[in-house]
């Protein structure tokens, strides 16, 4: 019990760090006009954002990757991660409209399926393992593997919601199939318009000095988000929508079918061995999933 | 050049010195240097690792952030034109200051974008799985299973579209990709199980030290040095930015440290480690040197001209020629990748 709320504080320290750099914009004004710090030096800011935001990834990685892993694990997620990639790959040879990217659809169930940290880890490999291959490494990666960690990690949410739904407005043996995709595809229409909002941060402040929706030093809060919330409908808005549609439409073509298949490897892949003879030796267990 | 660490230093100093300047000469300097180098390595015969052009994403990156800073932003001295009427934030004067400043923030990201695909055409992937600290084991793991069933994916999809073609199978709407979705997900899961049990079976993972465990104090340190890190974020912003950057360095130590305990635990073994050679040594002192002009105040140099902004009116950037050829020190690996002598053996055979 205490190594799970140290593992929660970890988590919580790590993600809320992580979204202090990534949210700088937002409240910098009001420090720097305290402080009179009017010439902002915006030129490290990206590299000091992204450096900060890659030592945060590294400590949420860490932490996830620890007491699920065996081999189970590293093999399911390494072949899920491939074909999520795969599909990326396919996405960037053979565009689609848009920000339509079908990664998230199998980030967001598996996460719902598996728990946030499986969620949390696909998501990010997902990122990585795609940059490596298609060549697209790059600053914006650690924000791009963080966000899509939070996307998978976030689909844990849901599981609450689709068990009150059991629980008070389902009769007994029914399916909440339908209420649970419902969920989960208002959930990828979210991420949809959110992943590219938090995406736009790394390179707001830094890509542009245009007038009313750039980002300015000395400016209030409500005047900042308001900046950005033009800057967003002017570049972000159409490409993001198509995004969050795409996320809806394939969970709701493909969520039944995919999140049956995995339940039904989930239940292989947790299979306990028992074994009668107390007098086993555990380190030979530890390669069998709990 | 063999080593992956000589590689990454290369690349880090290119994005310190990208960062820290907007003068648009040495930017075009830094660019045409990574360009050298891209062109170099392909010459030697490294393959493109991915389905991008960096031609015409360097087109694409500079003209966007060139027009949309120029419809956007009307400041500037030098008007261009102006666009009549009351359209939301494009109504104004277009100025050549404000083009200037979008083309230079297109040449930044450019820049990075380059320096990143030298990285992925001069190393392997398996080099760059090779990075990856030993504290993020499972994690190299995954990603280099991954990577090696990325390709058989790929041919399953094309097996199983041909297969489907074969019955008549026709892509009308959305629906009809499940008949090739579920094939592929199902088939990678149940090899997914066949590749546990064939690792189980070899005792992956059958020590502690493999996984290390949950340890506390590891866990600890990172902790500690997450907090410190957001701190010093928030501190750096506002009065004493120096505190702040204290604050950082002693958190991301402090992280590091956890990562290094951490990875004690996992044993590695490679069946080729690379060694450093002189030309390696060579490269990481050149770009050392570059770093410290850039980054110390030597007397003698105009650090001035790194510092450069086109508003209010448009002037041609000042120029330090000891900066101007401390850039031309990043061509180092490419020179060498060029003198490099071809193997006893293929120089034979042609």
């Amino acid at each position: 019990m205490r190594t799970r709320i140290f593992s929660v504080v970890i988590y919580l320290a790590a993600t809320i760090s992580g979204l202090l750099v990534l949210l700088y914009p937002f409240f910098l004004p009001a420090v720097s006009i305290q402080s009179g710090y009017s010439a902002f030096r915006a030129g490290e800011m990206p590299l000091m954002m992204t450096l900060l935001l890659g030592l945060c990834l590294l400590v949420l990685i860490i932490e996830a990757q620890g007491p699920l892993m065996n081999t189970k694990l590293v093999a399911l997620l390494g072949v899920l991660v491939a074909i999520n990639s795969a599909l990326r790959f396919l996405e960037t040879a053979i565009p689609g409209p848009g920000g339509f990217t079908p990664i998230f659809f199998l980030i967001i169930l598996v996460g719902y399926v598996f728990g946030g940290r499986v969620g949390f880890l696909m998501g990010a490999l997902t990122m990585f393992v795609s940059a490596l291959v298609t060549g697209g490494v790059g600053p914006w990666l650690p924000g791009q593997m963080f966000t899509a960690g939070w996307v998978g990690m976030s689909a844990l949410l849901v599981r609450p919601i689709v068990r009150i739904i059991k629980t008070k407005h389902v009769k007994p043996g029914a399916s909440v199939n339908v209420p649970e995709i419902i969920l989960l595809a208002i959930l990828g229409l979210v991420w949809g318009f959110l992943y590219g909002a938090i995406m736009n941060l790394w390179q707001w402040p830094f890509i542009v000095g245009a007038q009313g929706q750039s980002w300015v030093a000395g400016l209030g809060f409500i005047e900042t988000l308001q900046r950005y919330l033009a800057y967003y409908l002017i570049t972000s808005l159409v490409w993001d929508t198509i995004a969050a549609i795409g996320n809806v439409l394939l969970i709701l073509a493909f969520g039944i079918p995919t999140l049956k298949a995995l339940r039904r490897f989930q239940l292989r892949f947790t299979f306990n061995y028992t074994p009668d003879d107390d007098s086993i030796s555990p380190i030979h267990s530890e390669g069998i999933a709990r | 050049m063999r080593q992956p660490w000589a590689w990454v230093i290369w690349l880090a100093t290119v994005l310190v010195l990208l960062s820290i300047t907007r003068n648009f000469l040495y930017l075009v300097i830094i660019l045409l240097c990574v360009i050298f180098i891209r062109l170099a390595l392909r010459k030697a015969g490294a393959s493109l690792p991915g389905p991008f052009s960096l031609w015409k994403i360097a087109i694409w990156i500079i003209t966007f952030a060139t027009v949309f800073n120029a419809l956007t932003s009307h400041y500037g001295a030098t008007v261009l034109f102006t666009i009549p009427g009351n359209l939301p934030l494009l109504s104004g004067k277009v100025t050549l200051e404000a083009m200037v400043y979008g083309a230079t923030n297109g040449l930044i990201l450019v820049g990075m974008l380059a320096s990143f695909m030298v990285l992925s055409l001069a190393l392997p992937v398996r080099d760059l799985i090779g990075l990856i600290p030993g504290a993020f084991f499972p994690v190299a793991v995954v990603t280099s299973i991954a990577v090696t069933y990325l390709p058989t994916t790929l041919r399953q999809f094309q097996q199983i579209r041909e297969a489907q073609a074969i019955r008549g199978h026709q892509m009308k709407t959305l629906r009809d990709w499940l008949p090739l979705l579920m094939p592929l997900l199902v088939g990678g899961l149940e090899h997914a199980m066949q590749l546990a049990e064939a690792m189980t079976a070899r005792g992956f993972a059958s020590t502690k030290s493999m996984f290390g465990g949950q340890r506390i104090r590891p866990r600890v340190f990172m902790l500690v040095g997450i907090v410190l890190l957001a701190a010093g974020w928030l501190v750096q912003l506002g009065r004493k930015p120096e505190g702040g950057i204290i604050l950082i360095v002693v958190g991301a130590i402090l992280i590091i440290a956890g990562l290094w305990q951490q990875g004690r635990q996992s044993h590695r073994t490679a069946y080729h480690r690379p060694g450093w050679e002189w030309e390696d040594i060579l490269t990481v002192l050149i770009t050392c040197c570059i770093l410290a002009i850039f980054l110390f105040p030597f007397p003698g140099i105009n650090r001035e001209s790194l510092y450069y902004d086109p508003y209010p009116k448009l002037t041609v950037p000042q120029f330090a020629p000891v900066l101007g050829l401390a850039i031309l020190g990043l061509l180092t690996p490419g020179l060498l990748v060029l003198n490099r002598k071809p193997a006893k053996g293929l120089a034979q055979e042609s």
